[in-house]
């Protein structure tokens, strides 16, 4: 993601460092040299802002982790979203909305250190631009995202627990968005989704104090 | 650039404002408009502020960041500028300059553009395709990002490194080391970025108040 106003909150630090031990922790008993973790939560609970502040805290230990924003993996680009969400239903809305094969391109590039090309949203100009990045030398991938717990090939599944009333207060502060009864709707519906995934994960930690639990 | 911390405050947007309103009453088609400073000084966060105001008017200009374009990689910058001495090697010098040229010369002319993109977490540098054709607007900034080829706005943020000390030494982005070597960087890049002082249209003032020292010409 290109031109994300990234603003880091000492709850996001918080977050992220108790990931960070965890990864530490669970990179040893790895037999393999690269990891993949991915970081799930509610929309605006701070998955990107997390991601950032962890990769730099892994490299100040040396570590390489490149982040992967799910969001650059939506097949219909930003601008015709929208439009394209209010024809085909909010039924469509969810998991096949996402190029899966892109993303998995990048996994298997990441996993065998080879390059690979991925779509880059700019967030100011809303367009998608294409991002070629070489995975040699890279040790961790980060995939954020709401659909990111669906991704077999992680190591460390994460889950940020954040209130949904409070992220739909968040969303409409950042106004990332236009809000209206119907981005609610889209709203509830991915609430819903990412509900019946959370089971998924491994690690959870709350946005809010930073505990964590298994 | 991937993985930047942008921290905007009241005085980036109000800048912005006046700066987009000058644009706006000084528009031309394919417009690029650069923006220099000193490391800290907010050239950033100015344009990310701008190129937003932008996009309200329904323009659409995109941000292009000179720092992706250093001839040394990043994890070996440092090693090289201190082996071939400060004084000698920081300045325009480090830079593609042809690449940047051939990247404003393709957004100018509405093309497809390669370009390269620093990803600041793994600090390595990844390759970005951007097609130019869609886009109404470069924003460019950097240090000697005014000194391109064929630019039609020239601003300059006049505030030192000696005035952004405190944030250099506390600076969250944890973009380099702060010890001497960094000093004798900044030191040097405030050398010759205010050697282009002169080159500037708009100076953005130490107090963020925004100057129009020479109009732009509409014929060139």
């Amino acid at each position: 993601m290109l031109n994300d106003l990234i603003t880091i909150t000492p709850q996001h630090e918080s977050s992220a460092r108790a990931i960070f031990s965890k990864v530490l922790e669970q990179k040893k008993l790895l037999t393999k040299d690269k990891m993949i973790i991915t970081i799930t939560g509610e929309v605006g609970s701070g998955k990107s802002t997390i991601s950032n502040v962890l990769g730099r805290l892994l490299k100040a230990e040396g570590i390489r982790a490149k982040i992967i924003d799910l969001d650059n993996f939506y097949k219909i680009p930003p601008l015709q979203r929208r439009e394209w969400r209010l024809k085909n239903g909010l039924e469509s809305i969810g998991y096949d909305e996402y190029d899966w094969e892109s993303l998995n391109a990048n996994i298997a590039a990441f996993i065998n250190n080879k390059s690979a090309t991925m779509p880059c949203v700019d967030l100011i100009t809303s367009y998608v631009d294409e991002l070629k990045t070489n995975y040699k030398g890279v040790d961790i991938l980060i995939i954020n995202g709401l659909y990111a717990l669906r991704i077999k090939e992680a190591d460390l599944k994460v889950f940020v627990e954040y209130t949904y009333h409070e992220t739909r207060e968040a969303q409409l502060y950042s106004g990332k968005e236009k809000m209206d009864d119907y981005r609610q709707k889209v709203l509830q519906r991915e609430h819903e989704v990412v509900t019946s995934m959370k089971n998924h994960a491994e690690f959870f930690v709350d946005f809010e104090s930073s505990l964590f639990h298994l | 650039m991937l993985g930047d911390i942008l921290l905007i405050t009241d005085k980036h947007r109000k800048a912005a404002e006046k700066i987009a309103e000058y644009i706006l009453k000084n528009k031309k088609e394919r417009m690029i408009i650069a923006i220099s400073g000193e490391s800290g000084s907010g050239k950033s966060e100015l344009v990310h502020a701008i190129a937003k105001l932008m996009r309200k008017e329904g323009i659409f200009a995109k941000p292009l960041h000179t720092d992706n374009y250093y001839n040394t990689h990043p994890l070996k910058r440092r090693e090289w500028r201190i082996a071939n001495g400060i004084e000698n090697v920081v300045g325009y010098g480090e830079y593609l300059w042809d690449t940047i040229n051939q990247n404003l010369d393709d957004f100018r002319n509405g093309r497809t553009s390669v370009m390269p993109c620093v990803d600041l977490v793994t600090e390595q540098v990844d390759q970005l395709t951007t097609n130019f054709g869609e886009v109404d607007m470069l924003l460019v900034d950097g240090l000697y990002a005014i000194k391109a080829e064929n630019v039609d706005l020239k601003v300059f943020i006049g505030l030192t490194y000696l005035e952004t000390k405190e944030k250099h030494t506390k600076d969250v982005r944890g973009k380099e080391v702060m010890d001497e070597v960094r000093w004798a960087i900044l030191g040097q890049e405030h050398k010759m970025v205010q050697a282009l002082m002169p080159l500037a249209n708009i100076i953005v003032t130490k107090d963020y108040e925004v100057e129009v020292v020479e109009e732009i010409s509409d014929n060139d």
